[in-house]
């Protein structure tokens, strides 16, 4: 019984119906196993997924909504996974898309059976990860940060980046270059130029 | 004025409902619009002009053209009142699109006062452009509102289907005018008394030669690989379509519909293909040592990724490239240290001497590292240089022939401003190099750029000395460029071994070359320094002089040639000099006011004119004309402010072309002799006689368009009148019958939805108002589009989505959105002719990657179990699906949706302009310095004017404003780190 709960903390459950939908094949970076449960497959302690196939909601419109109201409120997050696979999508789209925000539920959108599998893995293997990976920590080293600050400035790109770093030798030097000594710098034309300058020398409030 | 321009604008006015005109470029749509501005008359009410892309050099050509008239400008600082009086003014104003939209929306501009509306930029506008938009929402308040759109990029008026059809429908405008520069008038008025041409073919060095070959068969290479994938068509993949920038479209138009789907190697083909159009490009514009230099930044940039830095040709690029400013030679070691033994002067005139043949190599700074290599300066020079020095002299001596010929003559001639020579280049860089090169020698320039060059390499070298230990790791990622770079190919792992300790060698020779200019350069300095002030005693007043003495006594190193020639004529003219002083700076400041007076007050102008009394001072000392440079980008009336009678055209260009014919046939009488200087059998010409083909092309192509076009009679009256919202209220409805299936049933009220400023650079707002919304547009702290009290929506392009997963952006948008609404949305809004999909199935993988969208998209929900996700498919579906999410909601409440997320300390909100008061770039900049933080940023921006201000502050008033020493410290130490080194 232990061995048996331990297992169930550590993969997917899945439910009953969902026997002999080719998603699970899918599912190869976390176990899973089927069992009693209200939602299509159970994700972790406090989330659940209702998987969708956009064709099967055209033939029975009213189905997403009656499995949504059985989940009743014992989730934290719910999740619709929907199977996009008709062509013309806008307005089952529209529907599923209105049922589910009405109804407390995260709509997910995959183009393949793939794609659902996908999604359902990586919510069960990132279950307890951080969320630092979406946070915009990139790389502290100096040329990643300098890149990144400089490619705020529209059409400056890496290689320019470069260019600038080793003619002006430091981004303080940078910021304080002439329109002329930028100009100066190859590959870098009029447009660019001007960009940069104002973004440096314009006030940060144009209004006084 | 031509006059074929009174045609065109006769033709424009025939039709008081508007007009489109489409023009060959180079056509001058100022002088268009000036007269349109002319016969502006009060009584047809208020004209605004749609602020172009360009604003600043139209506004110049305006200047130009009609001095007395000064057009205000409607911006953002601009308080409530005063725009309300210049909208009702029935004068001309310029606006931007951005401000007028909101100020419509808003209901703020009296619309019955409005008599006009110019757009200048037609080609860039498409159906649900905010352009458009503006359009509809005039002609429904307002229906004799008179519409005028121009463009002079035909080419880009036919990308995509039957574009020019489209835009008239969506601007309510019927006509259609098309100019091409084979249009009988305008050829005709063109070519009755047409300049005189001379076409100066000058031949490459066998390098650039080399090198234009090499970038080519790179390209067809490339280009192949293209049309392996069957994705683009193959029509359009030729070698000359990939000449222009159009080619970028082309190709993204037909690859967009499936970029998702594509593989890496695709996508990196595509770019490749821009970079080798750079190349192609920088290579008859820059000098050897620059191009040089750009192609080193490009190598560490681009090394990993790139699939043409490793193809076969590539590596003759480089090698060349290289070969074209300096080359290793094996020698014995008795004769390097006889060289090296060599003081500096001693190297100075022997670079001289062999710098007169170009060929001849010198062995010049010779460094001596081990195993006997040293370092050949080549410095080879660019071949238009040499033809510009002989076409001036000889200008020069024409004149002074005829001034031989009758005295009286030249007195006139003089006088008739007939002195000043243009010379138009492509970019201010060339100007400026030019400049140098005329002023005192091409050898001179170059060296300064080499040792430009050598010295960005060794200071930041000293600094990677400093930390040694990183040096290895840093080398590490990139030896494979290196081996193509320096010209060897890795054939196998021995020979690659040898080469790299070759290469090494190399570097350190080239490092040590640097290491002895940088002290020499130090010494320069300080005899420059005293020499300054002596010279400036001797130059009369403002300095002006001064710059083409001091090249002078720089370049006087001992026995110099060239600078015994400068001598005798220093001193055969110093006589004359006094004389010709007296006369030719009256003729000079003359222009010079002029010019000044004409030329808006564009800093870059302004310099531009100051310099040219310098070079005008060059004429004395070197027996040349006076010269003017101009930049062809910075797009100024040049022409008709100088007036000069000899044009050379450094950098043709077709729209210039055009341009000094219409000088010309304005000045009939004005005699003009025009070079032109082509690299023969280049790229060059190639792009030239292209563009003029692909023009025609376009035209050909637009008056088969109009031929067939179906343009409603009615365009008015299929607008909306005044009974647009009633129209507007039935068709929604009639589209709910349509989807009855939900059950749902319209409101009867007007739907409202709130929208953030900066939303307007998308065509959302336009197609909910389509779809019958009324548009609340203000400054939003928080989300783009709030529905209702509840629901608030991030939207993002599929771009965008991407960009701000890996900025972090997204994260902090929904956290926010997460804390101050109940129903937080993050809208993911595809394009309608993209691919509705992230990933084709092949792309998914087998394992779940760190990187993949699936798992950011995974990580998102599940640290905001209460974020919604809208998919939509596109700007039209985002409609329906905000209609019918707000069916059953409250109208969300302006006054409380600006509050949100505003700190207390600016609770309330004064303006609600508040997008357009900030230097956004700048803003987002200073967001992105390392030590700067959400809860700094703003006290930075209080506490100081600009990024510029902010790079010079001291520790202490950072840790002030920043409420830290350590973040103080930390974007200190980043503002002044020493930038790693490129070797």
């Amino acid at each position: 019984a232990v061995a048996s709960s331990n297992q169930s903390r550590n993969a997917i459950l899945v439910s009953h119906r969902q026997k002999g939908n080719p998603l699970l094949k899918h599912i190869r970076n976390a176990r899973w196993a089927f069992a009693d449960i209200v939602c299509d497959y159970l994700l972790g302690q406090s989330s659940c997924a209702l998987y969708l196939s956009l064709r099967y909601h055209l033939l029975h419109p009213d189905y997403l909504y009656y499995r949504i109201r059985e989940l009743q409120k014992n989730f934290k997050l719910r999740i619709v996974l929907c199977h996009v696979d008709v062509e013309d999508v806008v307005k089952p789209l529209l529907e599923v898309t209105k049922t589910a925000l009405l109804h407390d539920c995260t709509l997910l959108c995959a183009w393949s059976l793939e794609e659902c599998g996908r999604y359902l893995e990586t919510i069960k293997v990132y279950e307890n990860k951080p969320a630092d990976l979406i946070q915009g920590q990139m790389d502290t080293d100096y040329q990643s940060r300098l890149n990144h600050a400089l490619t705020t400035i529209r059409h400056v790109n890496k290689t320019d980046v470069i260019t600038l770093g080793s003619t002006f030798g430091s981004l303080s030097n940078i910021m304080d270059a002439s329109m002329e000594d930028l100009a100066r710098c190859p590959g870098i034309g009029e447009r660019k130029v001007k960009r940069l300058y104002d973004t440096f020398h314009e006030p940060f409030k144009r209004v006084v | 004025m031509v006059q074929f321009h009174e045609h065109i604008v006769t033709d424009l006015l025939d039709d008081p409902t508007g007009g489109l005109v489409i023009l060959s470029s180079g056509l001058s749509i100022p002088k268009l619009l000036s007269s349109l501005l002319l016969l502006h008359d009060p009584s047809q009410g208020t004209l605004l002009l749609l602020q172009p892309p360009n604003l600043s050099s139209l506004k110049s050509h305006l200047h130009h053209l009609l001095p007395d008239l000064n057009i205000p400008e409607i911006s953002a600082d601009l308080p409530h009142h005063h725009r309300l009086s210049l909208y009702s003014s029935a004068n001309v104003c310029f606006v931007t699109s951005r401000i007028l939209i909101v100020d419509l929306l808003t209901q703020r501009i009296p619309t019955s006062k409005i008599g006009g509306l110019v757009i200048l930029h037609a080609h860039s506008l498409t159906e649900t452009a905010t352009e458009a938009f503006i359009a509809r929402i005039l002609k429904s308040f307002n229906r004799n509102v008179c519409i005028r759109a121009f463009s002079d990029k035909p080419h880009a008026m036919v990308s995509g289907f039957a574009k020019t059809e489209r835009i008239m429908k969506s601007l309510y405008i019927k006509r259609l005018h098309l100019w091409p520069r084979f249009q009988v008038y305008v050829s005709q008025d063109l070519e009755r008394d047409p300049p005189v041409v001379v076409d100066v073919r000058v031949p490459m060095t066998k390098y650039m030669v080399g090198i234009q070959k090499a970038i080519i068969e790179v390209m067809d290479a490339c280009l192949k690989e293209m049309r392996k994938t069957n994705k683009v068509d193959v029509e359009d993949l030729t070698v000359e379509n990939g000449l222009f920038k159009s080619f970028d479209e082309i190709v993204r138009r037909q690859l967009d519909p499936i970029w998702h789907t594509l593989g890496k190697k695709t996508k990196q083909l595509v770019s490749d293909l821009k970079t080798l159009r750079k190349l192609l490009d920088y290579l008859v514009r820059y000098d050897a040592v620059s191009y040089l230099k750009y192609l080193d930044t490009l190598r560490v940039s681009e090394s990993f990724r790139s699939v043409w830095i490793f193809a076969e040709s590539s590596y003759k690029i480089f090698d060349y490239a290289k070969k074209r400013v300096y080359h290793f030679v094996r020698a014995d070691g008795t004769q390097l240290n006889a060289l090296k033994s060599k003081s500096v002067t001693g190297r100075k005139r022997k670079y001289k001497e062999d710098g007169n043949d170009k060929d001849g190599a010198t062995g010049s700074s010779s460094a001596t590292e081990s195993n006997g290599i040293f370092l050949e300066e080549v410095l080879e020079h660019t071949p238009k240089w040499k033809v510009l020095r002989e076409i001036l002299k000889e200008i020069e001596d024409g004149r002074q022939k005829q001034a031989l010929l009758g005295e009286e003559v030249l007195a006139i001639g003089d006088n008739d401003d007939g002195g000043i020579v243009l010379v138009a280049c492509k970019d201010e860089r060339s100007c400026m190099q030019l400049e140098e090169c005329i002023m005192n020698s091409p050898e001179k320039v170059m060296r300064a750029e080499w040792e430009k060059y050598l010295l960005s390499k060794v200071e930041l070298r000293g600094k990677v000395e400093q930390h040694s230990l990183q040096r290895p790791q840093k080398k590490k990622p990139n030896p494979k460029g290196f081996g193509i770079l320096d010209g060897v190919v890795p054939i196998s792992p021995a020979q690659n071994t040898e080469a790299s300790s070759i290469n090494k060698q190399e570097q350190e020779v080239l490092l040590a070359a640097a290491t002895e200019i940088r002290k020499q350069g130090k010494k320069d300095y300080v005899v420059e320094d005293s020499s300054q002030p002596k010279v400036g005693t001797r130059t009369l007043g403002r300095g002006r002089g001064r710059r083409s003495k001091k090249g002078a006594s720089n370049a006087g190193g001992p026995g110099s040639e060239d600078n015994i020639d400068n001598k005798a004529a220093e001193l055969a003219t110093s006589a004359i000099e006094e004389q010709t002083d007296a006369i030719d700076p009256a003729v000079v400041t003359n222009h010079n006011e002029g010019s000044l007076k004409a030329a808006p007050l564009e800093k870059g102008v302004l310099r531009k004119h100051t310099l040219e009394s310098d070079s005008s001072r060059i004429r004395n000392a070197k027996g040349l004309p006076p010269i003017h440079f101009y930049a062809l980008e910075k797009d100024q009336p040049i022409l008709d402010i100088l007036k000069p009678s000899a044009i050379i055209v450094y950098h043709p260009d077709m729209t210039f072309v055009r341009e000094i014919e219409i000088y010309k046939a304005e000045n009939p009488s004005k005699r003009l002799k025009v070079y032109f200087l082509f690299y023969e059998a280049s790229s060059e010409v190639q792009k030239f006689e292209a563009s003029i083909r692909k023009e025609n092309g376009a035209f050909e192509s637009l008056i088969r368009q109009k031929s067939s076009m179906m343009i409603p009679v009615d365009q008015d009256g299929h607008c909306l009148g005044l009974n647009s919202s009633l129209e507007q209220q039935t068709s929604s409805s009639q589209n709910s019958i349509t989807r009855k299936a939900g059950g749902r049933k319209e409101a009867e009220k007007e739907m409202q939805v709130i929208v953030d400023m900066r939303e307007f650079m998308s065509s959302l707002p336009n197609v909910l108002h389509q779809k019958g919304m009324r548009i609340i547009p203000v400054t939003l702290e928080v989300g783009d589009y709030i529905l209702s009290p509840f629901i608030c929506v991030e939207r993002k392009s599929i771009q965008d989505l991407f960009m701000s997963f890996t900025s972090g952006r997204l994260y902090h948008q929904v956290e926010t959105m997460v804390r101050y609404y109940r129903i937080p949305v993050l809208l993911i809004e595809f394009s309608q002719d993209k691919s509705f999909s992230f990933l084709s199935a092949g792309d998914i993988g087998d394992d779940v990657t760190p990187n993949s969208i699936i798992s950011k998209l995974s990580l998102l929900v599940i640290h905001f179990p209460r974020l919604r996700i809208i998919w939509s498919r596109s700007l039209h579906a985002t409609a329906e699906i905000f209609a019918s999410l707000k069916a059953n909601q409250d109208e969300p409440d302006e006054s409380k949706a600006i509050r949100v997320g505003v700190p207390s300390e600016e609770g309330i909100v004064e303006n609600d302009v508040r997008a357009e008061n900030y230097n956004t770039s700048a803003v987002e900049f200073l967001r992105r310095l390392p030590g700067v933080t959400d809860s700094n940023y703003r006290a930075i921006m209080d506490g100081c004017k600009s990024l510029a201000e902010l790079a010079l502050l001291p520790l202490d008033k950072l840790a002030e404003l920043m409420g830290g020493q350590k973040s103080a410290r930390t974007l200190r130490d980043f503002l002044d780190a020493k930038y790693p080194t490129l070797l």
